[in-house]
């Protein structure tokens, strides 16, 4: 479809430029019968073998008429006087551009014959006239943006994966871009049905690519050569990433407290140091292990110290956490 | 909440005079009878152009048929458009193209704003044997302008960019980066391990 309007644009081009080539050679040929070339008569007779080149030139010249811009309306249409990109040319431009270093006490060159206004891109024919008209032609081409998606977090909700891709563009003997193949992939773990087991084994098969902070997974998919099938790939990752992590496998049985994503306080160094110092100080009393095992552990004191404990482990050294360690060491220990 | 449907464009609307004749010529060729002579349409297409070439553009009064598909569209979070060029002004003049542009096709602009520009400098011998003291600097340095869309449906996009697109000038370069917005498939929604036991051997 897109391919179709740019040959067609091309065939316009096309068609435009021998239009153009048809018009100038008839404008000149409209002003070559208005105008009187006097000067080519008085040349013939003296034939100059050094300058030839130059008598030709200076033989057929004709003297160029009034420019276009004196027979300009102020009220003119501009879109049609520059409908497409053109090169600037001083006698169409109605205007008293000077551009260039300027001269010694002087100022920059005027627009007659000056190079700098021709080499540089100019933007006449996208005028806010032009645009606006533009726009107008394009607008039934548009879909609205549906209005129940609103806000990103409406989008998230409704549409959590992320696909993104680069398109290249610029002046080269090539048009291709290697680096337009490149998928990202973007997902965010909460937005898939993943139980607690799944989750973290999907933390462990993925690695690098999970950004904990943004809880966004990032497949990115380069291997192939068409953008088309890194897409197809990067889903095709993410649907066996999917269902590998809902799989157990036997030998995950054998994971060790070294493994485990999260500290937890039960069945640790720390339960253990804390019961054995509390039982010698013999705070809770004599019974039976067990019992004083389960008195000890339903105290107040020692739930705030291994709420501390885990806290300090999983989220790090930082003065909240550091205080509220402090604290409950200083309540526990009757300090 | 129904997926909004895909508009399909046949052509590009700007000269469409031109275009609209261009068109004309192979589907009234190929429209035509056998019996008839088709030379009567083909002469049309070299003198239209002429004609209209500097005149005021005449609009058709039958619009260019836009076709309606089944397919849904592609919602694009962000559309991030960046330019580079060697001329500051030229990507300024852009910008302001660009961004009135998206103003009147009704697209919401995230932000406009201007990287920091790269200055790529070398420093070479002046002459071609010996001298090693005396050296030559150049400097190459590019300009940068982002636009940021956001909340653009695919049709949208396409049109905005095919419009940016052509109109972009000579000597500078572009580089689109568009984030489109999925759902999660349907395979992904469920783990397909709950209907067949595992029955395959585990990877070792």
């Amino acid at each position: 479809m897109a391919s179709h309007a740019s040959k067609a644009f091309l065939s316009l081009g096309r068609i435009h430029v021998s239009g153009v080539g048809l018009q100038k050679s008839l404008s000149r040929a409209t002003y070559a019968t208005g105008v009187s070339t006097h000067t080519g008569g008085g040349n013939k007779g003296r034939p100059d073998r050094g300058g030839q080149r130059q008598g030709f030139l200076k033989k057929n010249r004709r003297t160029s008429g009034e420019p276009r811009t004196d027979k300009m309306k102020v009220d003119q249409d501009w879109t049609s006087v520059y409908p497409t990109a053109t090169p600037f040319r001083p006698s169409t431009v109605p205007l008293p551009v000077r551009m260039g270093y300027p001269t010694k006490g002087g100022v920059p060159p005027g627009k007659k014959g000056n190079l700098e206004l021709i080499k540089i891109p100019n933007f006449l024919h996208l005028t806010p006239v032009a645009i606006r008209k533009h726009c107008e032609a394009l607008k039934s081409f548009c879909t609205a943006w549906p209005s129940a998606l609103g806000t990103d977090a409406q989008c998230d909700e409704h549409f959590p994966v992320k696909v993104e891709s680069t398109d290249y563009m610029s002046a080269a003997p090539s048009l291709r871009n290697p680096s337009a193949r490149v998928v990202h992939l973007r997902v965010k773990l909460s937005s898939l049905n993943l139980d607690d087991h799944a989750r973290k084994k999907m933390l462990n098969l993925v690695r690098d690519r999970y950004c904990k902070d943004t809880d966004i997974l990032t497949i990115t998919a380069e291997r192939c050569p068409l953008r088309k099938q890194n897409h197809e790939y990067a889903m095709y990752l993410l649907t066996v990433l999917y269902h590998e992590s809902w799989k157990t496998e036997a030998w995950e049985a054998e994971k060790t407290v070294a493994d485990m994503e999260e500290y937890s306080w039960e069945e640790s160094p720390s339960q253990k140091n804390i019961l054995s110092m509390l039982v010698r100080m013999k705070v809770a009393g004599e019974g039976e292990d067990e019992e004083v095992r389960e008195q000890l552990l339903g105290r107040k004191e020692v739930q705030e110290y291994k709420n501390s404990v885990t806290r300090l482990r999983n989220e790090g050294e930082s003065e909240s956490t550091i205080l509220q360690y402090k604290e409950a060491v200083k309540k526990v220990l009757n300090l | 909440m129904a997926a909004p449907m895909a508009l399909r464009r046949e052509l590009f609307s700007l000269g469409r005079v031109l275009s609209r004749v261009s068109h004309l010529g192979p589907r009234a060729l190929g429209a035509c009878s056998p019996h008839l002579k088709c030379y009567k349409i083909r002469s049309l297409l070299p003198l239209a152009p002429s004609t209209s070439f500097h005149t005021t553009t005449v609009l058709p009064s039958t619009p260019s048929p836009i076709t309606v598909t089944e397919e849904p569209d592609a919602l694009f979070q962000r559309v991030s458009v960046l330019v580079k060029g060697h001329d500051r002004a030229v990507l300024d003049s852009y910008e302001i193209f660009a961004t009135m542009a998206a103003n009147e096709l009704g697209i919401t602009k995230n932000k406009v704003y201007e990287p920091p520009k790269d200055m790529e400098r070398l420093t070479l011998l002046k002459s071609i044997h010996i001298f090693k003291n005396h050296r030559v600097q150049y400097e190459m340095r590019t300009h940068y302008r982002c636009i940021e869309l956001s909340h653009t449906t695919g049709c949208t996009a396409q049109v905005y960019l095919e419009y940016i697109q052509r109109n972009l000038p000579e000597g500078v370069a572009m580089e689109v980066t568009k984030t489109a917005m999925e759902k999660v498939p349907d395979h992904i929604k469920e783990p397909m391990w709950e209907e067949q036991p595992i029955d395959d051997k585990p990877s070792q």
